[in-house]
């Protein structure tokens, strides 16, 4: 199975709110909606994979880290993200990375990120 | 129906699913088949589908029907029916083992489900009645047929149970069930890979089924044997993917690390494959070198701390580790002629972390005899990253050249990793290397040699402070005496020169150097990427020390601008290297250079000002927009240190001012009319409106108060822009606006005169209906949040106008309702306020936004409970409010649950997000469980 975590993304929750808004209307059923989540986890986990090449650097404090079934978290703080030319500074950022290689194939070595601002 | 016609449709259904060309026939008889598949009569037809007489594809209809009311509508059969259903199924394997494979991998799966489901109280020695029921002749089915079908019965078990949802508990307990079973089948496997006359196809079922099994963490001391068995199945090619399949699958278990004895047979075993390693090697037979390496990084990938701890085997370790070295370093390149090299990469990364987490004295014994083994390692990784000659890279599909790309991006960040333990020398290595081959005058080097080892450089340099390595001006002097002839190794030189960028700031007298390097690479359209971003990133580093050389910085750009040598990015980013440039300059000098360079931009914005709008003029006029954008974006005098400009409230300036105007205000000022000209003739295109706004957007963020001098100007034409056509981007800038300068009192009356202005145009677009403009309606909530958080004020009439028609709501617009909670307000206008949230948990709004809901109820229960208590009861008095789908005793327990919920603001959460699904229709199905919000 594919890992949901991208389900808590921009795409992901638009994608909730108008499956939602099909279920309230009528057009679809709980059991179809859950099929397309699932679909979509597995299409975001596959494209994230292989489709994505952007490298970015960053660096910044360590505050917290865990790691806890096969997920780590890292609370950073002072973050500097580096892509090509542009620089970005955040005060606090939360990263949730899991796995991804034993998700997508047993040829490349991946893992699923997920970077957000602290609230 | 009768059973017969209900059949004949089936027929016919699946006849036109397979068979018929027409696409909406297709899914007319899929929709009506699923649902078939789901009804109860499914559970009697699903027989008399897989009888002999019908074709594979109806059978496997049938079979898979089986399987779905098996495995979900399970407690449909009474108990005392178990027992039939299990012989049924059987008898359908036997005779389906010699029959389609796909119908008996589904009856196998159907099964396991239902072995499943009643292990280990109902059926509790599942595996041993499966063995003995396969094992009994009969049924005149040969032997080897029932032994494929039992192996592919035992497959599927395992893969069913990791598949399959039940219950965390029961999981726990099945779980412990298989591996109780594991006893029974491990012996089997032994028997049947071990018999010589075992046939080859019975030999790859068994692997595969081993392979299943471990996944399910089998102790690898109990399997260690069957594991040794693969290793002896290598040599035959027809069992060589399914034997690597399984060794890896058993070496890879977390909890293989327990069983450090059995690892420490397994190294020899993994070395002893070398032979046949270098032989597929030499052959040129990918499959095979690719297989073996897998293994061996899997041993060495996830076992690497249990197995550098035996000391008394370090040669042992250390001779699987060359063995990695070797499949690292595998010949030929990378995606063309091999795809091995790739897999080891993430070996180094483990056993460098695995080394330097051993306590000082243990680190130093262990770096002793690894650190020349990464020093190898970098040369092999640069080897490896060398490109291949012009003509065979010329040859290779885009797609190859990016894998290749994206496998020198690895290769760069092993090598940065790597830094970490071998530090500045790895660098003086590097250094001597590249000296070596420019300086030997006897033999010319390759191009693709120089450029792999500055790559090295450059990956290292890029995220690493160098700036204690000594190395580095003569690595300067080096890059100087390159002889640059090929555009690729002319990139790397550009982006190392910027990834020493920092460098160059502590060690201006270098500049002058690489800037004629720089400045002359901007002209070649090739290197525009990579030139455009190594200036930007010196402007930005080394601004104060670039001064000397601003006329012919600004000189050449101005040059390959006009020229248009680089594509609209590309200008962009010039644009925001001449702002970071031209922020060190004396103030006169800034307005100098400013006008020399935009002057020409702003007499072509003037023509095309005059034109009849048309698509082309209406791109060239977002691009010079753009480049005035961004080239106020870096275009700071101030010396200011925060140059992201996100911070939340407006940064305090600490460094003097120079006196007299700032130098953008002066220029914005000069445009400004030419800007009101462009814009009487766009003002419907919201991208050139966008282009617009943008411009003043991003020199507000970069000069804060000294834009003071325009503030009454810019808002009354923000004001004209928005009243005659209303867009997103005008609300944006005036909340930009409001934040900066709404606590000055000599720039209060324009903002707030502004701010009237567009909150008293956007109701009445709200009025017509909001639905067709979520951007303003998202803007204006996020200018209302500004507004609110300055002010205080009340804006009662905008949002409750704006919930009560239901709309998407931002998370500002929840937080601004919180707020406006605590204020007076509340007592006038609360039951107004608690209708909308009443609609919006209803469903008018989405659910991610509940638990802000929540918190607005739980504000109003604690400081305003005597109200709520009338408010929460005259409110769902009424009939389908706030939605039909809620009953009148729901909405009474609703109202209790929220009326008692004082102190636990969780617990209010909780009964929100229950009520919200009751009220749209997703309580207690699986989706509204799945869903992470």
């Amino acid at each position: 199975m594919a890992y949901q975590l991208y389900r808590n993304t921009t795409l992901g929750n638009s994608l909730q709110e108008s499956l939602d808004e099909l279920i309230q209307t009528q057009q679809i059923t709980p059991q179809l909606a859950l099929q397309v989540l699932l679909q979509f986890d597995k299409a975001i986990n596959t494209a994230l994979a292989n489709r994505v090449r952007n490298r970015v650097n960053f660096k910044g404090s360590l505050n917290t880290y865990r790691f806890c079934d096969n997920v780590w978290t890292f609370v950073l703080n002072d973050v500097e993200f580096r892509e090509v030319t542009d620089l970005v500074k955040v005060d606090k950022v939360k990263i949730v990375a899991c796995d991804g290689k034993n998700q997508v194939n047993d040829y490349f070595s991946h893992s699923s990120l997920i970077i957000r601002p602290s609230q | 129906m009768s059973d017969g016609t209900e059949r004949h449709r089936q027929d016919t259904g699946l006849h036109q699913l397979y068979y018929d060309p027409n696409i909406e026939n297709k899914n007319l008889a899929q929709k009506w088949l699923m649902q078939a598949q789901v009804s109860p009569q499914a559970w009697q037809f699903c027989w008399a589908l897989l009888s002999p007489d019908k074709v594979p594809e109806i059978q496997y209809f049938g079979a898979s029907a089986l399987h779905t009311k098996i495995s979900r509508y399970w407690s449909d059969i009474p108990s005392d029916q178990y027992e039939t259903l299990k012989t049924q199924l059987f008898s359908q394997i036997a005779c389906f083992s010699s029959g389609s494979k796909m119908v008996l991998t589904r009856l196998c799966v159907a099964l396991a489900s239902l072995a499943l489901n009643t292990m280990p109280e109902v059926w509790p020695g599942a595996v041993p009645e499966m063995v003995r029921v396969f094992q009994e002749e009969g049924g005149g089915v040969d032997g080897r047929a029932r032994c494929l079908a039992l192996l592919e019965l035992l497959t599927v078990l395992p893969e069913e149970f990791q598949t399959s949802r039940m219950p965390q508990y029961r999981k726990g307990q099945v779980r412990g069930a298989l591996g109780r079973e594991w006893g029974s089948v491990c012996p089997l496997l032994q028997q049947l890979l071990r018999q010589g006359d075992s046939p080859g196809a019975v030999k790859a079922r068994v692997l595969r089924c081993l392979s299943s099994w471990v996944l399910l963490d089998v102790p690898l001391s109990e399997s260690e044997g069957l594991v040794e068995d693969c290793f002896t199945a290598l040599p035959d090619p027809e069992l060589f993917d399914t034997a690597v399949e399984a060794i890896v699958n058993a070496i890879s278990q977390p909890d293989s690390q327990r069983y450090v004895n059995t690892l420490l047979k397994l190294v020899p075993q993994v070395l002893s494959l070398q032979e046949q390693l270098r032989e597929a090697v030499q052959n040129g037979d990918m499959e095979t070198s690719h297989g073996i390496c897998r293994i061996a990084v899997a041993l060495g990938e996830n076992h690497s701390r249990a197995l550098l701890e035996q000391v008394a085997h370090w040669q042992g370790f250390l001779a699987l580790v060359n063995m990695i070295m070797f499949c690292t370093g595998i010949p030929g390149h990378y995606p063309v002629n091999e795809t091995t090299s790739s897999l080891t990469l993430t070996f180094w990364y483990t056993l460098q972390d695995d080394i330097m987490s051993f306590d000082c004295e243990r680190q130093a014994v262990y770096l002793q005899v690894y650190r020349p083994v990464y020093f190898q390692l970098v040369d092999v990784l640069l080897h490896k990253a060398q490109f291949p000659s012009d003509q065979e890279y010329a040859s290779w599909s885009s797609d190859e050249k990016e894998q290749f790309r994206i496998y020198r991006v690895d290769i760069s960040d092993t090598l940065m990793y790597v830094y970490e333990m071998l530090g500045a020398e790895l660098l003086s290595n590097l250094y001597e290397k590249l000296g070596r081959i420019l300086t030997n005058t006897e033999q010319a080097s390759s191009w693709q040699h120089t450029e792999a080892l500055l790559y090295g450089f450059q990956s290292i340099a890029e995220t690493i402070d160098v700036n204690y390595s000594d190395v580095i001006p003569g690595l300067i002097g080096l890059l100087l005496r390159i002889n640059i002839n090929n555009v690729q190794l002319a990139d790397t030189v550009m982006f190392t020169i910027g990834a020493l960028a920092e460098w160059l700031a502590d060690h201006p007298v270098m500049l002058s150097s690489v800037l004629p390097l720089v400045l002359q690479a901007l002209g070649n359209p090739d290197l525009s990427i990579s030139s455009v971003s190594t200036l930007k990133k010196i402007c930005r580093e080394c601004k104060y020390d670039l001064p000397p050389y601003a006329s012919n910085i600004v000189a050449v750009s101005r040059e390959v601008l006009s020229k248009q040598i680089h594509k609209t990015s590309q200008c962009m980013w010039l644009m925001q290297a001449l702002g970071f440039l031209l922020s060190a300059l004396h103030v006169e000098e800034i307005l100098r250079n400013l006008h020399s360079l935009i002057t020409p931009y702003i007499q072509q914005l003037e023509k095309l000002a005059d034109e009849t709008p048309n698509p082309s003029n209406k791109l060239a006029i977002i691009h010079i927009l753009g480049l005035l954008s961004n080239l106020f974006t870096t275009l700071d005098i101030s010396k200011q240190e925060d140059e992201s400009g996100e911070s939340t409230a407006p940064p305090v300036k600490t460094a003097p001012l120079p006196p007299g105007p700032n130098p953008v205000v002066v220029v914005l000022q000069q445009v400004f009319a030419l800007i009101q000209t462009v814009l009487s003739k766009w003002l419907n295109d919201s991208q050139v409106v966008e282009a617009v706004c943008a411009i003043f957007e991003k020199s507000v963020k970069t000069l804060l108060h000294d834009f003071a001098p325009m503030v009454s100007q810019l808002s009354e034409m923000l004001g004209q822009m928005y009243s005659t056509i209303p867009q997103a981007s005008a609300l944006d800038l005036t909340r930009q606006m409001v934040h900066i300068f709404a606590r000055e009192t000599d720039h209060f009356p324009p903002i707030k005169a502004l701010f009237e202005l567009v909150t008293s145009v956007t109701l009445s677009i709200f009025q017509q209906g909001p639905r067709d403009h979520p951007d303003i309606v998202d803007s204006f909530m996020q200018l209302q949040a500004q507004v609110c958080f300055w002010f205080l004020i009340s804006f009662t009439l905008g949002f409750s106008l704006v919930l009560s028609l239901s709309l998407s709501l931002t998370h500002t617009l929840s937080s601004s309702l919180f707020l406006f909670c605590c204020g007076l307000v509340v007592q006038e206008n609360g039951k107004l306020l608690l209708q909308a949230v009443l609609e919006a948990i209803g469903g008018g709004s989405s659910r991610s936004l509940m638990e802000q809901f929540a918190e607005v109820l739980f504000s109003l229960n604690k400081h305003c409970f005597p109200l709520l208590t009338v408010w929460l009861k005259e409110a769902l008095q009424a009939q389908g409010f706030p939605s039909t789908r809620v009953t009148t005793e729901q909405k009474d327990t609703f109202t209790q649950q929220i009326l008692r919920e004082r102190v636990n603001k969780r617990r209010m959460k909780d009964i929100v997000k229950e009520f919200t699904l009751v009220c749209r229709g997703l309580h207690g199905t699986e989706y509204a469980a799945e869903y992470c919000l």
